[in-house]
């Protein structure tokens, strides 16, 4: 059950908002729309890079003209991981995950920070040659498509072509930080079938401390209230030592109040990496008793909470 | 804790798959990234682990292969 109204769609946004599978014509044109939908939005996106602003950090910097923002990103997508993976939600793997490099957020504990912290680590991002790889996959069992990072937002000139590339019926998989500008979300409108989306902090004090982020937790419901009403949506919250009454409390309060019955996806598997040396708290697993209390406080809640 | 193993399975392109593991004193594993044949060699040291086997899938009718 999801409570959030949604708002108006834009103009192009039946192409996937009201999929019609009777037949493989109708299968076809679907295609064809999503498809064509894509390719111009890629089009435009990448005009809109003369003045980003994808991310709600809001620069505004001309990356066409080689300017950089807080994300550090050029106006060219790399990657810096392709393959398929069962490690994801068990409703969507095995999935092909293209990881992108970069990111508009600055978590100490990144797993994978050297690459997201890095938009020019990985190789030079192909969206033709990784779309044929992507099908290589589906025809070797992957049941899903993902795109992740670092953060992909910051790449959508380059998502939307490689979107445009890929065949209709594949369930896709955005895999996001959730801090997307409202201009973001109307480009990816209609165009993944699950968000599959963060939400890392329960206050804006440990987002600044750890991620330097500002103004985290409005943006990050302002993302989730909207994915909610356009798509199928998953929220997953990486439970982090010594953060669980700062952070999964009020989450797990937030998402029952405002999105109740979604999908959450409670992750355990902390691991101290990259940067946590910054904060002595993080720099241990999560502890058993966490856990716990963790599961708990989401069962009192009622929260949806899938593996 | 501070064990961090990288496994890699190359392709004959020389494209490689990689899954990273960390192996925690209380005998704990975290996986990252893990790819089918990683699931697959980790559900054979422990087939008792259910968490394992979930990941270990067959799918004989992928959902994007949709029926006409």
């Amino acid at each position: 059950m999801i409570c959030a109204v949604p708002k108006e769609r834009s103009a192009d946004s039946h192409v996937r908002a009201h999929p019609v599978f009777e037949s493989g014509n109708s299968r076809t044109r679907r295609s064809v729309l999503r498809a064509a939908v894509s390719r111009e939005r890629a089009r435009a996106a990448r005009a809109m890079l003369a003045d980003c602003r994808f991310c709600a950090h809001d620069c505004g910097v001309n990356r066409l003209a080689g300017k950089r923002g807080l994300c550090h990103a050029g106006a060219e997508a790399r990657f810096f991981s392709a393959q398929t993976e069962v490690s994801d939600e068990l409703e969507l793997i095995p999935t092909f995950a293209v990881a992108l490099s970069g990111c508009d957020l600055r978590c100490d504990f990144c797993i994978t920070g050297a690459a997201s912290w890095n938009p020019r680590a990985g190789a030079g991002f192909d969206a033709g040659a990784m779309a044929a790889k992507a099908r290589d996959a589906l025809r070797n069992g992957a049941r899903s498509i993902m795109v992740l990072g670092g953060e992909p937002t910051i790449h959508l000139p380059a998502v939307l072509e490689f979107v445009s590339l890929l065949p209709e019926t594949v369930r896709l998989v955005w895999k996001t930080n959730a801090h997307a500008s409202a201009q973001a979300r109307e480009l990816l409108d209609g165009m993944f079938d699950v968000w599959l989306a963060d939400f890392k902090f329960g206050n804006d004090a440990c987002a600044q401390r750890l991620a330097k982020v500002p103004d985290y937790v409005r943006v990050t419901a302002e993302n989730l209230r909207w994915a909610s009403a356009h798509s199928e949506l998953i929220v997953r919250h990486l439970l982090m030592p010594g953060h669980v009454e700062c952070c999964w409390a009020p989450v797990a309060e937030w998402l029952a109040g405002n999105l109740p019955g979604v999908k959450v996806n409670l992750r355990s598997g902390f691991w101290p990496a990259w940067r946590v040396a910054r904060h002595a708290e993080l720099q241990r697993p999560v502890a058993t008793l966490e856990n716990d209390r963790a599961i708990d406080l989401a069962q009192q809640l009622g929260l949806n909470l899938i593996p | 804790m501070k064990r961090r193993r990288t496994t890699k399975n190359c392709e004959p392109s020389g494209r490689c798959l990689m899954s990273e593991l960390l192996i925690l004193p209380d005998g704990r594993l975290l996986v990252h990234n893990m790819t089918p044949v990683f699931a697959r060699l980790l559900s054979r040291l422990n087939p008792e682990s259910e968490e394992i086997m979930s990941r270990v899938t067959r799918h004989p009718s992928p959902p994007h292969e949709l029926p006409d």
